[in-house]
């Protein structure tokens, strides 16, 4: 009986853990080369797990990125808070003879996609996580 | 006891799946007023590429004011006298205004035609640059005839040139242009044709290019 309660426990502590690691959504990159010894990358990963990982880059090395992107950086807050908006939209699409880029952002999340004769890669990030990412560099910087 | 046992597993089931919903919910709660500016460029050449750009105006208007470089700070661009050739674009706008609609600038140059109109609240610019074929007897390109190279419209609603130079005297106020074109209904605003390359910017309230 407790060995049923303990492993109900367990159980259950870990679908709540799955459900807020999914409920925050997850970061996905395929990388294809076409060509003879070209690399094949394909991951996933809980997008929780970037603003807890955010914790562990060394304040010096953060600060750095923040004072490269101090321009950029209030530009792309605004664009992350307001991407979390919108509806399912294709910000920008190129087709040509060999060619395919693709800029969208379709269930909380962005895509970009690009193919060429030489190379399929994709990725994917939610907004939410883009936001976190900034809005944590940001804050170091004004630590500064 | 087994009834409250599978209610709070029905409970916890509806928990957990409402948790994980939330943002796919939360992402398809748009605004149906959003106004979206689209550009499009179809390419002729042997490339054939086409580039398809949507933007929501009220995106551009947020990031705007907070892009701060060279002549754009805040949302307007500083404007350099040198660059307007003796133009006074205030004073050309200020005619503009008390004008009647109909053709009011028509200039026909060897390289190009430009006419210069206002026409039901909106400022209309229609340029056709020409390319002359030479004359096969005297090899003269200026008795040759004229073929057109390409033509460029633009229709620009009034009150979104007014908000343009509604800030100071060396100024152009994007930012304000921008409002001013989210509070106006769709049109077409810029379309060019030219030997290469097909140009079309629009706003409309549809998040899709046709």
């Amino acid at each position: 009986m407790i060995l049923a309660k303990l492993a109900l426990g367990a159980v259950g502590t870990l679908a709540v853990a799955t459900v807020y690691t999914f409920r925050e959504g997850t970061i996905r990159v395929d990388v294809d080369e076409h060509r003879p010894g070209g690399s094949h990358v394909h991951f996933w990963l809980p997008a929780a797990a970037v603003p807890a990982a955010m914790h562990f880059v060394p304040d010096d090395r953060l600060q750095e990125a923040a004072d490269q992107a101090r321009e950029a950086l209030p530009i792309a807050q605004i664009v992350a808070t307001e991407l979390e908006k919108l509806p399912d939209t294709e910000f920008v699409s190129v087709d040509g003879d060999n060619e395919h880029v693709k800029v969208s952002v379709r269930r909380g999340k962005v895509y970009v996609d690009v193919q060429d004769h030489d190379d399929d890669v994709h990725v994917a990030v939610p907004v939410s996580t883009i936001r976190d990412i900034m809005d944590d560099i940001a804050s170091r910087q004004h630590a500064q | 006891m087994t009834n409250f046992r599978k209610s709070l597993q029905a409970v916890s089931l509806a928990a957990a799946a409402a948790l994980l919903l939330a943002p796919f919910a939360a992402a398809q709660n748009s605004s149906n007023n959003e106004r979206w500016l689209h550009v499009r460029v179809v390419s002729s050449d042997n490339k054939g590429e086409t580039v398809r750009v949507n933007i929501p105006l009220e995106l551009a208007e947020k990031v705007l004011p907070a892009i701060n470089k060279d002549r754009l700070h805040n949302g307007k661009v500083t404007i350099n006298h040198s660059e307007m050739d003796g133009v006074d674009c205030r004073a050309l706008l200020a005619a503009l205004k008390d004008t009647k609609d109909g053709e009011f600038v028509t200039v026909q140059a060897h390289d190009a035609d430009v006419q210069v109109a206002k026409q039901n609240g909106y400022m209309l610019v229609h340029v056709i640059e020409k390319r002359w074929d030479e004359d096969k007897d005297s090899k003269n390109a200026k008795t040759g005839k004229s073929v057109e190279k390409s033509k460029v419209e633009v229709k620009v609603p009034m009150k979104v040139v007014e908000a343009l130079f509604s800030a100071g005297k060396d100024e152009l106020d994007v930012l304000a242009a921008l409002k001013a074109l989210s509070a106006h209904g769709d049109t077409e605003l810029v379309s060019v044709k030219d030997e290469d390359n097909t140009v079309r910017v629009w706003l409309d309230s549809k998040n899709v290019s046709d």
